[in-house]
């Protein structure tokens, strides 16, 4: 982190923190969905985020990590997708709250990012207006009040709040700082959750574990919960408090991090660790969870 | 060296449009006698010191009616375009970015709008318009036509380009970002719409220009005394050879010059902004 | 000719192109050999061959060279020849008619002729089942026509009521035979029509029977063989007479006579003003949805005539034109030798003059424009059918001519069913510009303009009683004329109708159109005229060089 924001970082964790303590149920979701008449993808899902926690979401590719994701925020297309059971988040069940109220949830208190960075960007507009129009959405006030917004923002996940960078396209970034971009979109209301589908699986080592650092002192210092949504168990052994391990549409197994990376009861995570590489040791990697 | 040679093309593109430009500006003074006069003793007449392009069968000189055609056309023609590039986007866009039933509807407009018999329903307008329109009226009505009925087309290309926007990444991450549905729309469809919005009107401009000539037949087009392209351009109609009247071409030729420079200058900024 | 309706739907296709393509081999040598082929174009498909049930040119042009009549109005001299019947006579209450036929003659398939076919004819012609268009022009009242067979080469028809120019309407009546299986294939002129391929040709061969000779003593025609291709694109046509693929253009406009005059000047024809006119009228209808204040300016004489004065038409023949027409007269155009008015002097266009005249109305120009009594700016629009070019810069000049007298012209051009929609059904118009194209030469054939209870009374149509005084004369001199046999009666009352338009002008005169045409250099003894068929109205003493074909074989 930027050691300029530091302040103000650490004023924002007092607060968030005093509001909001660690441990209460967040969001509850119980789901089944299936696209057209295609067998569900979702059977009798349950899983649950607590407030401030860092839950990892595991599952091989396919498994309907995206699409519960995108069930949470109402993002799917009920003409296609149909969904049953309820969504638990803060006194409503976002499944049945009204399309205005959900828009107003949407950014402010659960926010995304998507899985490809680069795409996820809109290749017509300039950084600026697509922060601009993420800060829009949820707040009103002068030129000057969305441009330190947006400057906080992009502080806050490192990147240089400048304005040559603001002007550029996202066809001028790397996909690293694309990623960024879009984190510090997600971040710009201090949503109480959010959701980063498959957040670091573009990118190169060296800028995975940034961002994953990033998002550990996301959490920190906003106590957000996230839910980190990964097929990689590895990297979701690094940052997170509990793990669910998703497998033909149900949560298999869910847990600590240490539980389920040291005592793995579903015979399918026990393949999951097996596949691991040999140098990332559950034992060791349980110990770098637990720092 | 594409920088200096785009550059080179562009700077001649602007100096061509803006010669024009302000040469039908200036038309009050460069052709004092105005687009109307009838020379009759010199009808038909070769270019001479006068008459620089000649005139027209009726004696009309045939350079002020460029110029005051141009002034008219150059007004107009792009109006209409824009009139029926939005439109196309409006309604293509639109119901594109809605989807399902939304799309099959402005789908099936479109097709209804695209069957429709235009002649008769030109004349069934014509019909109802009155006779006693001054000449400003009938271009203004003329274009306008124009401009309403030219959308269909890229209405279908623009509902399945914001059919596949909708779907896409960036617009899901925005709308995650509680960005509202119309604002989704004006912010994140539109501007990716461009290219084939900035092709829908481009083709329509010369489009236009012709049809216009072509309505006159309908009664509908701009009526005379008044010049403009698509009047000047009917004269080549029974034209045998180019090489016989060649100034009767200048008309044309700055069409083509104009809506060439046009596209230059502007596709170049497209470019550098992207 | 006086349907105008039905003139207007010809209108479009004012010029008769015909290409006559005549090979002949030694005329020099004075033999009777004839050989060669004329070719030359129609405009549409021909409706009919059956000579009674003509409407349109192209069947017309084949009863021309077919069909044989009784009297021929000669084309050239417009006066009456004898043709089938040697003599006739019309009786002098108009009623009947007497002719003295031609004895030994054949139609073309050896059948004989005689009286009996002229009275099966006349029959055929005169039956309300039949419906013969041809057969309207001698419908003067209700009853029955009579003939009377005299003998085997005299007959006599006699009509319920006075029928106007009774034997020159003859000349339209070709003569079908009572007793030939052939029907109406059967024909008495120089030509019978031997092949039809529908939409590309009419094939007409020399009719071996045809009794004329020539002042040798040489069988007519000399021709072989005319081929009549349908060809409604003129300038497909112009180029297939470049090419010498045609012999003959009919009609041409002025735009095609000057190109093709300015390469090869000895292959086109201007034979002078034609009957055609082209002529600008007000709606005077008084339900016509206008304005109060513009039906008074259009029911006013002096207001017409005025307009009238300020058109420069020598400006519109010399410039639309290009010298191929001729400031308009009146009624009836100079060409038509008879019954032109040749007391009627072209109007003098004189701006100062109109707009005195209309001062003289209370109209008054302020700051350029016009004004009439109650404050009113004179505006109007012209409509004229759109896609005729000569139309259109007629009215664009008339529009700056009237503008020098402050009058706002609106010019419109409207496809031609909306044309006459607005003109005979809603009339809602203020003033148009047409064309009239005029066949005959009798005034009879003008009636249903001129009678103000017709149809074709085009500025005020239907009147229930005249409404006003000189319409009511005119429908007396009308009536007059044709209720009379007398030719001198009949021109003093034709003349005072021609008089009374021009001064009160209903119709507004501004040009008549010259004949056009082109002859290809092999044609032999063309001599174009005024009138329809401007080329070919000679076709059986016409010739075909044989250079051509002996350098193609
Ligand atoms: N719009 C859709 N229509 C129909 N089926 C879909 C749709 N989107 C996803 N699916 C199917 O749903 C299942 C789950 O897809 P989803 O994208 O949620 O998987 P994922 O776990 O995110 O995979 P990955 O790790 O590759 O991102 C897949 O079998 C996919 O084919
Ligand atoms: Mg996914």
């Amino acid at each position: 982190m930027d050691p300029n924001n530091t302040d103000t970082a650490t004023a924002i964790t007092t607060t968030t923190a005093g509001e909001a303590p660690a441990g209460d149920l967040l969001l509850s979701a119980h789901l089944w969905l299936s696209y057209g008449k295609k067998p569900p993808v979702l059977r009798d899902l349950d899983l649950d985020i607590r407030r401030g926690e860092v839950l990892g979401l595991v599952g091989q590719s396919g498994s309907g990590k995206s699409t519960l994701a995108m069930a949470i925020l109402g993002l799917l297309d009920r003409r296609q997708a149909h969904i049953e059971g309820t969504v638990g988040f803060d006194g409503s069940d976002l499944l049945r709250v009204s399309e205005p109220d959900l828009r107003a949830l949407r950014g402010r208190k659960l926010a995304l990012v998507l899985q490809s960075p680069l795409s996820s960007l809109n290749p017509a507009l300039k950084i600026r207006t697509q922060l601009k129009e993420a800060w829009r959405a949820h707040a009103s006030g002068s030129k000057a009040d969305c441009a330190a917004a947006i400057g906080a923002a992009l502080q806050s996940v490192s990147l240089p709040p400048s304005d040559e960078f603001l002007r550029k396209y996202p066809s001028q970034m790397s996909v690293g700082q694309a990623q960024r971009v879009l984190i510090a979109m997600a971040v710009m209301h201090r949503p109480s959750l959010l959701i980063a589908d498959e957040a670091t699986s573009a990118l190169d080592v060296i800028t995975q574990s940034e961002i994953l650092a990033l998002f550990r002192e996301l959490n920190r210092s906003f106590g957000m919960a996230i839910l980190y949504i990964s097929h990689d168990l590895a990297s979701v052994a690094g940052i997170c408090d509990r793990i669910a391990i998703l497998h033909e549409g149900q949560i298999v197994e869910a847990g600590t991090t240490e539980q389920v990376l040291t005592r793995p009861c579903h015979q399918y995570t026990q393949r999951l660790m097996a596949a691991m590489p040999k140098l990332l040791q559950p034992q060791r990697l349980a110990k770098a969870a637990s720092v | 060296m594409s920088i200096s040679r785009t550059n080179i093309w562009r700077g001649l593109a602007c100096a061509v449009l803006l010669l024009v430009v302000s040469a039908s500006l200036a038309a009050n003074w460069l052709a004092p006698a105005g687009y109307a006069k009838q020379y009759r003793e010199a009808a038909d007449a070769s270019p001479s010191r006068q008459h620089w392009l000649g005139t027209d069968e009726i004696g009309r000189d045939r350079f002020a009616r460029v110029l005051y055609g141009t002034r008219i056309s150059l007004l107009l023609a792009p109006a209409a375009a824009l009139l029926s590039t939005l439109m196309a986007a409006l309604i293509g866009g639109l119901a594109g970015y809605l989807g399902g039933g939304w799309a099959r509807c402005a789908m099936a407009v479109t097709d209804l709008f695209l069957s429709l018999p235009w002649l008769f329903l030109l004349i069934t307008v014509r019909a109802v318009m009155p006779l006693n329109v001054s000449p400003m009226v009938s271009v203004l009505v003329t274009f306008l036509m124009l401009g309403l009925l030219g959308w269909t087309s890229a209405a279908r290309v623009l509902c399945s380009t914001a059919g596949s926007l909708r779907d896409s990444d960036f617009v899901r991450q925005a709308k995650a970002s509680g960005i509202p549905g119309t604002r989704l729309f004006w912010i994140h469809v539109l501007p990716n719409l461009k290219p084939v919005l900035y092709a829908q009107f481009w083709i329509s401009i010369p489009a236009f220009i012709l049809s216009e000539a072509n309505l006159g037949i309908l009664g509908l087009g701009v009526a005379e005394p008044m010049p403009s392209w698509g009047s000047l351009l009917k004269e080549l109609e029974g034209l045998v050879s180019v090489g016989e009247e060649p100034w009767k071409f200048v008309p044309l030729i700055l069409l083509v010059v104009v809506v060439t420079s046009f596209q230059l200058v502007l596709s170049k900024q497209d470019e550098v902004a992207a | 000719m006086t349907d105008l309706q039905g003139r207007l739907a010809v209108m479009e296709t004012t010029c008769r192109k015909i290409l006559l393509g005549i090979a002949c081999l030694g005329i020099l040598a004075g033999s009777a050999l004839a050989q060669g082929e004329l070719r030359f174009c129609l405009r549409s498909e021909p409706k009919t061959f059956d000579p009674l049930q003509v409407e349109d040119e192209s069947s017309g042009a084949i009863r021309y060279l077919t069909g044989g009549v009784l009297v021929r109005l000669n084309r050239q001299t417009q006066a009456l020849e004898p043709e089938l019947a040697q003599s006739w006579k019309v009786s002098k209450d108009g009623k009947q008619i007497t002719f003295k036929l031609r004895s030994g003659l054949s139609f073309s398939d050896g059948t004989a002729f005689s009286a009996e076919d002229v009275a099966y004819t006349v029959k055929q012609l005169m039956d309300p089942a039949l419906h013969s268009p041809t057969g309207d022009t001698f419908r003067s009242g209700p009853g029955n026509v009579e003939t009377n067979i005299i003998s085997a080469t005299q007959i006599s028809i006699t009509f319920p009521a006075p029928v106007a120019g009774l034997d020159r309407q003859f000349d339209q009546v070709a003569i079908l035979s009572a007793h030939s299986a052939k029907k109406e294939m059967a024909v008495l002129g120089p030509f019978m029509v031997s092949d039809y391929k529908p939409g590309s040709t009419v094939l007409l061969k020399r009719n071996p029977n045809y009794w004329k000779t020539d002042a040798q003593g040489r069988k007519l025609p000399y021709l072989d063989s005319i081929k009549l291709d349908i060809q409604p694109n003129r300038d497909v046509e112009m180029l297939r007479f470049k090419r010498g693929e045609i012999d003959l253009i009919n009609t041409l406009d002025s735009e095609y006579f000057d190109k093709l005059a300015a390469t090869s000047p000895q292959l086109v024809h201007d034979a002078g003003p034609s009957l055609d006119s082209e002529q600008m009228w007000f709606n005077e209808v008084a339900r016509a949805p206008l304005p109060a204040y513009k039906k008074t300016w259009f029911r006013s004489a002096n207001f017409r005539r005025a307009i009238s004065a300020a058109i420069n038409r020598d400006d519109l023949a010399r410039v639309v034109f290009r010298g191929h027409a001729q400031a308009a007269v009146g009624p009836v155009s100079p060409a038509n030798k008879f019954w032109f008015n040749a007391r009627l002097k072209p109007e003098t266009h004189s701006s100062d003059a109109a707009l005195k005249a209309l001062q003289g109305e209370g109209f008054r120009l302020e700051n350029g424009t016009l004004k009439d009594v109650g404050g009113n700016a004179v505006v109007f629009s012209i409509i004229t059918n759109s896609g005729n070019k000569y139309r259109e810069r007629m009215a664009t000049m008339i529009q700056e001519d009237l503008q020098k007298i402050g009058i706002q012209v609106n010019v419109v051009t409207l496809d031609f069913p909306s044309l006459i929609e607005r003109m005979t059904q809603t009339f809602d118009y203020e003033a148009v510009l047409l064309g009239l194209t005029n066949v005959g030469l009798d005034p009879s054939e003008q009636m249903n303009v001129w009678l103000s209870s017709s149809e074709n009374h085009q500025w005020n149509p239907s009147e229930k009683t005249p409404e006003t005084a000189w319409e009511a004369e005119i429908d007396r001199l009308m009536r007059a004329q044709a209720s009379s046999a007398d030719a001198k009666k009949r021109k003093e009352s034709f003349d005072r109708v021609q008089e009374i338009a021009v001064e009160q002008a209903p119709f507004i005169y501004l040009v008549n159109r010259n004949a056009l045409s082109a002859v290809a250099a092999t044609v032999q003894g063309a001599t174009p005229v005024i009138l329809v068929p401007q080329t070919y109205w000679d076709a059986d003493r016409l010739t075909i060089e044989q250079q051509g074909a002996t350098a193609a074989k």
